[in-house]
């Protein structure tokens, strides 16, 4: 076995390996059932209990103190809806319920997004998306947006300090003076960019009419097997809660 | 030329202005923080992103590249937990621009505006999760708190928003496109790109 | 085999004129190849033409033929030239299409699509080849300049090419670095690859070419084996506007006596995730003096320079002229930064109204003012242009001017002359001499010795974030200089 790979696993040795499939798929059942999921029965369980699944990968990503305030807000938000809320009233109750509703069925998502964003080498994510057969024409650009992203925001921070070191600030100035500056330079700066990583892409191959390769392996285990099968579980005890079995 | 291997080109491109639409949305999108500004962003990121985008229809002559681009904002959008409703409203919305725009033949002004307005109706998908959780709340609300809180709680996000949602994204859309137009003329096409 | 037939090429916008005219070449296998010439001479474009870029990703009229073993490879679409020529860019930060080094050096085999096997094999092999396994895995964000463009020729050497075409591929390195280029080009050498490189920066190159091809306005001027050209006096090359080939030499300027009065900083500290960066207690420097900041990357000179100018807010320390202390914040109003990518920091759709931005008001006076300062940067005849549409080194002229009106009297430099032909290094230097000469005290990062030879009167030597010594022109620092800029030469890496 070739060393490094050795060496990125030992350092996250807390962290269950999940497929990226594994990844999307909890995160679509996240938003459907928590966004969408009713406040009675069995939804009851079903919604705390994939809130509680997001929140304990992200705490075994080693994104301790992230997960711990994300684990925070939303016990303390679930307390109100579920515990507080029914024996408040009042403009305060109903302040509390506003954010309540919205925190514990948007905080979840969220979690299970950032988690799999930061968990999911680049790599992983293409190979995963390869295996469910999505084709290349969304791939590729999807690839390039993922690699792309990090450099606009570089480009987009060193115009900020250039802004700063001109001393060019909007005492009162028109918004659009400010979008002006700090975009236009930011978008022509990027596409510049951008013209030479196609140049260098293309010489290496992009694009051949060939089936493209991929060295990063991916796969289920035992963990991604429980998860999926635990997902598909949920996703039939709501849907019977809702014709009415319980 | 050879179909193929423009295409590759053109895949790369649609990456790179995609991004570029990303990284603007999102900066815009830190405003949303502060809860008076959520409904604004309907009407700030379509303009501000029509820039990057006219600046992508000037890179676009074939059928497919708008709509994979909307295809890829759902997919982002995922990601980031706002929900699923992106990858439908990314598609439809990014296939209708296409069709627009093809129907320019991907040069006519006029139509590239056009293309930008209904573009943005993308965005509406950002607010639907809103929707959705006010409605499966009501029950809930009229349960413990009465008739008069859950109306209450409903003019947050009140039925008659969505259809209006849709016409200021559209319309902001194609503000963003003729701001587009301007700043190509202003900046782009003197720098040289475009 | 490379053969160029009878090539004519033009862009066909608004740069009218050939780019290329007339060339006509013949490359044997397991040949090095230098081009050589001033910036614009078309040596990038002959490049494209060899690696397929041109036509079919850069348009324009093409007349001629590329043969590469007897195939016109101008008709053939890019992923079919991939396999037989691998390509290395100037610019590091641009030419990766991966997040990490493993996939960026698959990267090419995938498009191909050879199996996972061979790739894997490959790869183990390239990693060797190169002592990269130190590399391995990483996020490419995180590499440095250096690195990132060792990956670069790593990801192709993978497809195995017979031919590496390299365009500039030093202009973004450190001494260092540019020893490991040298060593991967001495490795492809060593495997009989033929190699197509153009350069600024020819030293390196000396004990690896085999062929000088030198360029001037779109044509091959001269066509010499490497015995030829290194017996070309240095006067004549500089004629020929190209950079030296011999090590440089220094002398002490001792016309240039150094102020009294000092610039006194102390506590620049700043760490980057824990892990400090910078760590200077003290720091005295002669004000009005042209201060080179030399040391290897990753020295922490960058990190300097932004400490120095204000731009990191979380840095406290302060610096002193006079009884005068000036904190950060306070910084950022005295010190002008002209920054190694100018493109940054320019804003406006003309370069007067981008020059007018750093004054306090756009009157008949300060109009004057900055037509005087465009006169004295030859930046006249571009007064409406659009700054973007600039070369890097108008760009910079631009971002000068702005400096100048702007009044600051401390001014940072990094990394003016990196990628920079004689004449426009010359003119560089001349600048800045313009500037020091004006009163302003300057500080320039700079890995480029004929530039320091040219301008500088006193150094700071930095090396892992702090000051190793700092001083003018002794003998003692002379010394160090050299030893500093010989210690890393390349040719010593080479005959090991």
């Amino acid at each position: 076995m070739i060393e490094w790979q050795v060496l990125s696993s030992a350092s996250k040795n807390l962290r269950v390996n999940l497929d990226p499939r594994t990844k999307l798929f909890l995160l679509i059942t996240i938003c459907i059932l928590v966004i969408g999921g009713q406040i009675n029965g069995i939804m009851l369980i079903i919604r705390p209990a994939l809130a509680a699944i997001s929140l304990i990968l992200l705490f075994t990503a080693g994104k301790r103190k992230i997960s711990n305030i994300c684990i925070g807000v939303y016990v303390f938000f679930f307390i109100c809806e579920n515990f507080i809320l029914p024996v408040m009233t009042g403009t305060l109750g109903f302040i509390l319920l506003f954010f309540s509703g919205f925190i514990t069925r948007l905080l979840p998502g969220m979690v299970m997004g950032y988690y799999t964003v930061e968990t999911t080498s680049v790599s992983e994510f293409i190979a995963a998306m390869k295996k469910i057969h999505l084709t290349k024409k969304i791939v590729i650009p999807l690839a390039v947006m993922f690699r792309f992203f990090p450099t606009v925001i570089e480009e987009y921070h060193a115009i900020g300090d250039a802004m700063r070191m001109r001393g060019i600030r909007f005492g009162g100035k028109n918004i659009f003076k400010i979008l002006e500056y700090r975009f236009i330079p930011m978008m022509i700066c990027s596409i510049k960019i951008g013209e030479e990583l196609s140049a260098a892409a293309l010489t290496r191959g992009l694009g051949a009419p060939v089936h493209r390769t991929n060295i990063c392996r991916i796969g289920f285990h035992f963990i991604d097997i429980f998860l999926i099968f635990l997902c598909i579980a949920l996703f039939i005890l709501s849907i019977l809660s809702k014709i009415g079995v319980f | 030329m050879n179909s193929s291997k423009s295409q590759a080109k053109d895949l790369v491109n649609i990456g790179i202005y995609s991004s570029i639409y990303l990284v603007i949305t999102m900066l815009l999108s830190f405003l949303s923080l502060i809860p008076v500004f959520h409904p604004l962003l309907a009407i700030l990121c379509p303009i501000v992103g029509g820039v990057p985008f006219m600046l992508f229809l000037t890179k676009t002559r074939k059928f497919g590249m708008i709509t994979i681009m909307g295809i890829i904002m759902g997919i982002v959008m995922l990601l980031t937990g706002m929900g699923y409703f992106c990858l439908f409203t990314g598609l439809v919305f990014g296939l209708l621009a296409d069709i627009v725009a093809k129907s320019g033949n991907y040069v006519s002004a006029k139509k590239s505006i056009l293309t930008s307005g209904v573009f943005s109706i993308w965005y509406v998908g950002n607010y639907l999760a809103a929707f959705i959780i006010r409605q499966s709340h009501y029950d809930h609300i009229i349960k413990s708190f009465g008739q008069e809180y859950a109306d209450a709680y409903m003019s947050f996000y009140p039925n008659w928003m969505l259809p209006v949602l849709f016409a200021v994204c559209f319309i902001s859309g194609i503000i963003g496109g003729f701001l587009g137009k301007a700043l190509l003329k202003k900046h782009f096409k003197k720098a040289g790109i475009a | 085999m490379i053969k160029l037939q009878g090539i004519w090429f033009s862009y066909g916008n608004e740069n009218t004129g050939d780019e290329l005219r007339n060339i006509n070449l013949t490359i044997p296998e397991g040949q090095v190849v230098l081009i050589c010439g001033e910036s614009g001479c078309g040596k990038t474009t002959l490049t494209r033409l060899i690696n397929g870029l041109i036509p079919n990703y850069y348009e324009g009229k093409l007349q001629g033929s590329v043969l590469i073993e007897d195939t016109n490879i101008s008709e053939k679409p890019l992923y079919d030239i991939a396999p037989l020529v691998g390509s290395v860019f100037q610019n590091p930060r641009s030419q990766f299409f991966s997040m990490d080094t493993t996939s960026e050096l698959a990267f090419g085999c995938e498009n191909i699509g050879l199996s996972e096997d061979l790739i894997t094999e490959r790869m183990e092999r390239v990693v060797s080849d190169f002592q990269i396994s130190y590399l391995m895995g990483r996020s490419i964000f995180a590499l440095s300049g250096g690195e990132k463009q060792k990956i670069a020729c790593a990801s192709s050497a993978m497809m195995e090419p017979k031919i590496f075409v390299l365009d500039e591929p030093s202009s973004n390195l450190d001494i260092k670095s540019i020893g490991d280029l040298a060593k991967v080009i001495a490795l492809w050498k060593e495997q009989k690859k033929t190699i197509i490189i153009t350069e600024h920066r020819l030293s390196y190159l000396m004990a690896l070419a085999d062929r000088v091809i030198y360029m001037k306005n779109g044509e091959i001027a001269e066509d010499l084996r490497i015995e030829e050209f290194k017996n070309i006096p240095q006067k004549e090359i500089y004629n020929m506007g190209l950079r030296s080939i011999a090590p440089i030499t220094f002398q002490h300027h001792n016309d240039k006596i150094l102020e009294k009065e000092m610039l006194e900083l102390s506590n620049f500290h700043f760490s980057y995730e824990k892990i400090p960066t910078l760590e200077i207690n003290h720091l005295k420097i002669p004000k009005r003096s042209i201060v080179g900041i030399i040391g290897n990357n990753g020295a922490g000179k960058t990190t300097f320079a932004r400490c120095l100018c204000g731009l990191e807010k979380k840095s406290a320390g302060e610096l002193q002229i006079g009884r005068k202390i000036f904190s950060g914040k306070q910084r950022l109003n005295q010190c002008y930064m002209v920054m190694q990518n100018p493109s940054h920091q320019l804003f406006t759709e003309e370069v007067m109204d981008e020059v007018l931005l750093s004054m306090e008001d756009d009157t008949e006076e300060n109009r004057e003012l900055v037509n005087k300062v465009l006169h004295d940067l030859n930046l006249q005849g571009l007064k409406n242009r659009h700054p973007m549409s600039f070369s890097g080194g108008q760009q910079q002229r631009v971002a000068i001017a702005s400096a100048i009106v702007s009044g600051r009297s401390m001014m940072v430099f990094d990394e003016p002359t990196s990628g920079l032909d004689f004449r426009h290094m010359k003119e560089v230097a001349r600048n800045l001499q313009k500037l020091g000469a004006m009163g302003n005290t300057l500080f320039i990062i700079t890995h480029d010795p004929e530039l320091i030879a040219e301008c500088c009167n006193y150094f700071i030597f930095m090396e892992q974030g702090k000051v190793l010594w700092s001083g003018g022109w002794s003998d003692l620092n002379m010394q160090r200089i050299i030893n500093f800029f010989e210690a890393t030469q390349y040719m010593e890496l080479i005959h090991r």
